[in-house]
């Protein structure tokens, strides 16, 4: 450093951008379904009609409100996962995976013995074995950018890739999860698991689907925020992200908070793969995971790293999910149009960093 | 009956191969200039899309292949804005841009063509070339191939002699490695990038009309299924090298081909572990226990002057 | 005729001015040295020539036409050539690609380049393998392929920035050499350098630069050299003392260390830290470290002199616990700490000011009472979480007692100066517990005047209170301020040592450069 004052003077004169990191997440969720609006202006179905059918679908009934809420669910956990590996600058966009395998592996666990097991543990068990199986995928990350230095955004990508075939390949073969051919049906899918290992219905009088994940998820907002923003493993993770030499230095063991980053951030992803499967879809399918991946990788980049943006995208995307779909059923618009919506907020806000990063050197 | 299964094994492991030579070449050459483009399997649906629709509209395969590239290029053009000029997340910009393409392509095509659309899409013709049919085994899969089929491999050869003996190539591989020095001997670091991404996106929009004009004639929702990200592993594989990566691409297309090759030799190989080999290989070769190729200094790394 | 002329030439960085109102003629043939304190704006207005910034303000005229370089392309298109302090060349490229690099031909001619190296070698005796790969060569070797490329182009003016600061003496000699060589051929040179030693070889002409404005310039031929250097730091050398004389590196100009250090140097006690025959080998193999012994008794400071580059920064890692030796043992206070991790290394009473503050340090980004407790993040937690408050009160009283200067504890660390940054690394470093011995590698590098005598104030004050002091600096006017010992390091050895009063630039310097044993 020639001129130790040049840049201090230069950053102190920056405007606060804490607003802007606000509003870019809000203004580009805005602008994507003004545009989403527009092209279904565009196909001459009416708008009106779309919209309704889609506020139906999200929450025209209890039954929608719950499913949507369902949905939510998964999403926010994907999304906490993805802000707790950010927090050690580490980009978790193997969600894909890490659902398929927590959500292969609760299944096996529900199949195999956790049905007969006494006092709830029926569905707990499959949970922390699909828990268990996530961390495995994305401490496997973590390991090979803490040992080998790989980056963690194309190992996980590949991960996800590994784990897809994996699932199709149990869904399959009939040595392990598929279930056998009946005269009803010999798609390649598992049986179903026994209802002792179904998740609990919060609600089991009005018909809502809404189950006791939505506590799990509660439980698990507040515990990363915790984490995060108010202990000391928060600060050591950003620390390790932000400098690990320096971290080194002064005594923590970087490679260790890499893995866990990465392992609680699988993690996550694997306990959201088994409440999808013990919550509401009951069997294991090899597409089952189909987008939340990367649905949950959209609403951790809406949340700048805050656990209440999670809460707030994962909502917007759960009810959106559900809204696209009851459209394309009832008013006949592709819901592909939602897609098009999430693509463009991830690219406006991903394009509007040079506006909200303080410092975007290096 | 065994030669025959061998010669449609050879001709569908090259015609699988074919889109991801030619996005996995282009990848290579934008990777070496330091931008990676996880938006390849956008770009490239895309393209399948443009030139199927095109193919259709205007009764040529010929001008569906241009207007694929057209349109690839185009989405190029906006992630080099993007992830060079606005300094974004190149990987976070490519998955957007991935969930942009499959939700254009999939609401377009249901828009136009309708969801119960069968008509048949002009395609690219084979070539038949007498003389190579008649080698032995390899000799039917080889002609049977389109004309684009062989520009993939014109274009590894090309993109080879712009890296190794032109001074674009050299501006390419500095500006990979070290923006700053490059940016020193007066090399437009942005220029370079630029071309260096719409020379991906040019080459993915050929990968990808392959697929929609002369591999399937139609069009499929999601039609790449992640072709463009076994492109990007085939380019990790090969180790930043066009021949290396050649091969990824061919042994990629053949690890594929096997799917339809094991069952018909009655061969007891879970397809599924079929379909993840490629990517267990590309997992071991980043996480570097194979290969010697080292990866560009600044992949991945926008380029600011001073600070 | 002046080739190159600014006029009114400012230029800003936020609110802070770098370059102020600079009017400068460059004559043709002439070798044109800019002195100045770091900080001065001497890399900034190289900068502005080389187009890397654009001015705020001021034109400038090249060879008579207007010239507003927007990069540098334009620049280099226009003749203007410029070696900086850090090395712009492609580590895994040979010296041929790096010299073809930038050169209009669409297709590569390595032919017609090797044709051109082998014509400079024999005009300036710049020789080197053209398939030589970058990351093989040395700092000197790296150097002169710099020079070489900006010599291929026949330029009219050769800008060199610091050029002489990673250099080995004899190396030094021969750059000059080539510059008056440059300047011989009708081209012109400007040198921005701080050592004054060099500007009376070299120089033509000299611009003292100060705070962004020029004091004065000068032609050379029969100058006061002491008048130049009061126009550098803005007081006499002799009344400012030791700092100063450390800053502008005048030659033999500085008292013995006793006569002008009032306090007594505590005797020194018992060996707190022994290095024996510790061996560092790099990836390339190439002993860094070859077979150094040093101890540093409790209650006494040791400097390190040496070029820069003779293994300082590899002994600076090996004690933060950030490299293993290959071979050889470290013992702090009686605990063997060889090859521990940087915890263990604390725990034994180490602490650290490292060479790179930016990159080891601290963190930047984190707050300054996060930078306090860096090593001891859990100290301050209730059930589990953090107890900020607690926190900020201790940080509070850190702060006050090292004198850092911050508006809160909360504010980010980037947000301090270089001064304060530093003040905040001793305060955590030498606030330790237990703590018996302290390593400053280049403490005051990049720091202000009055910064740097708070740090020197800072190791002095620990030497009292017993602690043993490795001081690592290059600047040899500063070691022979502090130390009450200096040991001279020449690659990866320790080839000779003085103790204070017996202190003298010139046997230093001679064993800097592997000349002479004492």
């Amino acid at each position: 450093m020639k001129i130790p004052k040049f840049a201090e003077v230069a950053r102190g004169a920056r405007f606060d951008v804490r607003p802007l990191q606000v509003m870019v997440p809000v203004i580009s969720t805005v602008i994507a379904l003004g545009i989403g609006v527009l092209i279904i202006a565009s196909t001459g179905a009416s708008v009106l009609g779309a919209i309704d059918a889609f506020w139906d679908g999200m929450a025209g009934s209890d039954f929608n409100i719950g499913a949507s809420l369902n949905r939510a669910i998964s999403l926010a956990l994907v999304g906490l996962g993805f802000i707790f590996a950010g927090r050690a600058n580490l980009t978790n966009v193997g969600g894909e995976g890490q659902i398929a395998m927590g959500g292969m592996f609760a299944t096996a666990a529900a199949l195999h013995g956790a049905g007969d097991l006494p006092l709830g543990l029926a569905f707990v068990v499959p949970l922390v074995v699909g828990t268990a199986a996530g961390a495995l995928w994305g401490g496997l990350a973590g390991f090979l950018k803490a040992a080998r230095g790989t980056n963690e955004v194309i190992s996980t990508l590949l991960l996800s890739f590994i784990a897809l075939p994996l699932v199709y390949w149990s869904v399959e073969s009939f040595h392990l999860l598929r279930k056998p051919i009946s005269d009803l049906s010999s798609l390649p899918e598992s049986p179903e698991i026994p209802d002792t290992t179904k998740l609990p219905l919060l609600f089991p009088d009005n018909g809502s689907p809404l189950h006791i994940g939505l506590l799990i998820a509660a439980v698990a907002v507040v515990a990363v925020w915790l984490v995060l923003k108010h202990s000391p493993l928060g600060v050591r993770l950003r620390a390790v992200g932000l400098n690990a030499t320096a971290s080194r230095r002064a005594g923590m063991r970087t490679s260790l908070h890499v893995v866990l980053a990465m392992t609680v951030s699988g993690g996550f992803g694997g306990l959201a793969g088994a409440i999808m499967i013990l919550g509401q879809q009951f069997y294991l399918t090899s597409d089952f995971s189909s987008g939340y991946g990367f649905d949950g990788l959209v609403v951790g980049l809406l949340s700048r790293g805050s656990a209440a943006g999670v809460v707030i995208g994962a909502l917007l995307f759960g009810f959106l999910r559900s809204g696209s779909i009851n459209m394309e059923i009832s008013a006949n618009v592709p819901s592909a149009v939602v897609l098009i919506c999430q693509g463009l907020i991830v690219i406006i806000i991903a394009g509007s960093t040079i506006l909200t990063n303080r410092k975007a050197s290096r | 009956m065994i030669d025959e299964q061998m010669a449609v094994f050879i001709g569908s492991g090259l015609r699988l191969a074919v889109p991801i030579i030619f996005a996995a070449t282009g990848e290579m050459l934008s990777e070496r200039a330091g931008v990676l483009n996880l938006s390849l399997d956008g770009m490239m649906l895309m393209s399948a899309f443009a030139a199927a629709l095109t193919s259709w509209a205007t009764g040529s395969p010929l001008a569906g292949v241009a207007a694929g590239v057209v349109v690839a290029t185009a989405v190029a053009a906006v992630q080099a804005v993007l992830s060079v000029t606005l300094r974004a997340n190149q990987l976070v910009v490519g998955i957007g841009f991935n969930i942009l393409a499959l939700g254009t392509t999939t609401f377009l095509y249901r828009e136009i063509f309708g969801p119960l659309s069968r008509d048949p899409i002009p395609g690219l013709a084979q070539l038949n070339l007498p003389w190579l049919a008649s080698i032995p085994v390899i000799g039917p899969a080889l002609s049977s191939q389109t004309g684009l089929a062989y520009v993939s491999i014109l274009m590894v050869i090309v993109t080879w002699l712009l890296l190794k003996y032109t001074s674009f190539g050299l501006a390419v591989r500095a500006v990979g490695e070290d923006p700053r020095a490059a940016d020193k001997a007066g090399i437009s670091v942005a220029r370079t990038r630029y071309l260096g991404v719409l020379y991906a996106g040019a080459l993915a929009g050929l990968g990808g009309a392959f697929m929609s004009v002369a591999d399937s004639n139609t069009f499929t929702e999601n039609m790449t299924k992640g072709a463009g990200y076994l492109a990007i592993t085939a380019v990790i594989f090969g180790g930043w090298n066009p021949w290396y990566t050649l091969a990824a691409c061919l042994l990629f297309g053949f690890a594929t081909a096997l799917q339809f090759l094991v069952p018909a030799l009655q061969l007891d190989v879970p397809v599924a572990l079929l379909l993840l080999l490629p990517y267990l290989l590309a997992l071991i070769a980043i996480a570097g226990f194979v290969g010697k190729g080292r990866q560009p200094g600044a992949l991945t790394i926008p380029f600011e002057r001073g600070g | 005729m002046a080739i190159l002329e600014l006029s009114g030439l400012t230029k800003r960085f936020g609110a802070f001015t770098a370059l102020d109102n600079i009017s400068l003629g460059i004559e043709r043939g002439e070798v044109h040295c800019l002195l100045g304190e770091n900080g001065a704006g001497k890399s900034t207005l190289c900068n502005l020539i080389f187009g890397v910034h654009r001015p705020d303000a001021g034109t400038m005229v090249l060879s008579g036409e207007q010239f507003q370089p927007r990069g540098p392309a334009e620049a280099l298109q226009r003749g203007i050539v410029m070696v900086h302090q850090h090395f712009s060349l492609v580590p895994n490229m040979s010296v041929a690609e790096n010299l073809m690099l930038g050169r209009a031909s669409a297709v590569l001619k390595p032919q017609d380049i090797i044709v051109r190296m082998g014509q400079l070698a024999a005009e300036y005796g710049l020789e080197i393998d053209p398939d030589a790969l970058i990351e093989d060569l040395s700092v000197g070797e790296r150097q002169r392929v710099e020079i070489i490329k900006c010599l291929l182009g026949d330029p009219r003016l050769l800008v060199l920035d610091e050029p002489t600061a990673v250099l080995q003496p004899d190396e030094i000699d021969a750059l000059l050499a080539i510059c008056r060589q440059v300047a011989l051929r009708g081209k012109s040179v400007i040198l921005v350098t701080h050592k004054l030693g060099e500007i009376g070889r070299v120089a033509d002409r000299t611009t003292v630069l100060r705070q962004g404005r020029i004091i004065e310039t000068v032609t050379m031929e029969g100058a006061d050299m002491r008048a130049l250097v009061r126009s550098m730091v803005g007081r006499d050398v002799q009344s400012a003392g030791s700092v100063l004389a450390a800053a502008v590196d005048i030659e033999g100009k500085v008292p013995a260390k006793s006569a002008m250090d009032a306090v007594d140097p505590t005797s020194s006690g018992e060996a707190v830290l022994q290095i024996s025959d510790l061996v560092y080998r790099d990836a390339h193999g190439l002993a860094r470290l070859d077979g150094l012994n040093l101890t540093v008794g409790s209650g006494e400071i040791v400097g390190i002199a040496g070029v820069e580059g003779n293994g300082q920064t590899e002994l600076g890692l090996i004690l933060a616990g950030l490299a293993s030796p290959s071979t050889g043992a470290i013992v702090v206070g009686g605990t063997p700490v060889t090859d521990c991790t940087p915890q263990q290394i604390t725990d034994a009473g180490v602490g650290i000011v490292p060479e790179d503050r930016h990159a080891v340090a601290c963190i930047k980004e984190l707050s300054v009472a996060e930078n306090l407790f860096l090593g001891a993040i859990g100290k301050f937690s209730r059930f589990g979480l953090l107890d900020k408050s607690a926190r900020r009160k201790a940080a509070e009283a850190m702060m006050r007692e090292f004198d850092v200067r911050a508006s809160s504890p909360d504010v980010s660390m980037a947000s301090l100066s270089g001064g304060n940054q530093q003040k905040a690394v001793l305060a955590r470093e030498l606030s330790l517990d237990p703590l018996v011995f302290l390593l400053a590698a280049q403490p005051t590098r990049g720091l202000d005047v009055g910064a740097i005598e708070a740090v020197y104030n800072r190791i002095r004050a620990a030497r009292d209170r017993g602690l043993g002091v490795l001081l690592i600096s290059s600047e040899l006017e500063e070691l022979m301020a502090v130390s009450d010992r200096i040991a001279v390091i020449y690659r990866g050895k320790l080839v000779g040592e003085l103790s204070a009063g017996s202190f003298s630039r010139e046997a230093i310097g001679a064993m800097m450069s592997g000349h002479a044993h004492v």
